[in-house]
């Protein structure tokens, strides 16, 4: 939400530069229907218009501009900076990765003992025990 | 010395000052060119009774007049493009508002991802914690120690 602030008005100017191009293109097509053999008055009026207003517009737009940098600009560079929180950030990505690794580690071992933890259980098992023959009870 | 420092900040908002009215002059010109030049080819579009100069003469001139003022509409517009290029740059560069604002949102996402981190980190500790008790009961208290 804090981040539109800027994008806002950024947003505003890149529209502010598409009126500038639509306006031109108005004229050129109001000149260009006066161009011809029998031109349509209502299409030179309806261009004439859009481009006279357009223009208005625009400049409007960027008046408002100048007059809100002409209140807020001072004459000192910015110095504010989120360098701290980013470092921050990037050691605590740090401290992730390294445990990650080590538990990786220790998964890797355990996959690697278990056939010998395997063994030892059968070396150290009890004899199996004596099945009694049928027929001798 | 502190004179000339006073004087070295006072002249830098006046440099502003001068580069934002410079903006203002230059909108307005590039406006009036455009309006002035698109109504002057609809004037010359009129046509008019002859004069001194021969009609193929005066069509001539006409056609290269018309050719000119078109051209300068572009020019005008061109040049209100990059007027509007250079309040971009400028907005970017000293909109502090927007800039505070941008700053105060990026420091809070980073402490929020941080905090995250390290709160999974921590319970993943907890849990080994936990796993390595057992497992040190279990151990210690076995025949392979």
């Amino acid at each position: 939400m804090a981040g539109n602030g800027p994008m806002e008005k950024l947003q505003l100017l890149e529209n502010i530069e598409k009126d500038i191009a639509s306006a031109i293109a108005s004229a050129g097509k109001a000149l260009e229907e006066l161009a011809k053999d029998k031109p349509v008055m209502k299409s030179i009026e309806s261009n004439t218009t859009a481009f006279t207003k357009t223009l208005e517009s625009v400049e409007k737009g960027l008046m408002n501009q100048i007059n809100y940098l002409t209140q807020v600009s001072t004459g000192q560079p910015h110095e504010g900076s989120c360098y701290a929180a980013q470092k921050d950030l990037h050691m605590s990505y740090h401290r992730h990765a390294h445990v990650k690794r080590r538990l990786e580690e220790l998964e890797k071992i355990r996959a690697d003992t278990k056939p010998k933890v395997l063994q030892l259980t059968k070396s150290y098992s009890l004899p199996p025990m004596a099945q009694p023959v049928p027929g001798n009870q | 010395m502190s004179q000339q420092s006073a004087s070295a900040q006072r002249s830098i908002p006046q440099s502003k000052e001068a580069l934002l009215k410079s903006y203002t002059i230059r909108l307005k010109d590039d406006v009036k060119s455009m309006l002035d030049n698109f109504t002057e080819i609809i004037r010359l579009a009129r046509v008019e009774e002859d004069g001194q100069v021969s009609r193929t003469a005066q069509a001539e001139q006409d056609q290269y007049e018309m050719q000119v003022r078109a051209s300068n509409i572009v020019r005008a517009g061109e040049s209100l493009m990059k007027l509007v290029s250079d309040l971009k740059i400028y907005l970017i560069l000293n909109d502090f508002p927007s800039v505070n604002d941008s700053i105060a949102h990026r420091t809070q996402v980073c402490k929020r991802l941080q905090n995250e981190i390290d709160a999974k980190l921590l319970s993943v500790r907890d849990d080994l914690a936990t796993d390595l008790y057992e497992l040190e009961d279990e151990y210690y208290s076995s025949v392979y120690k």
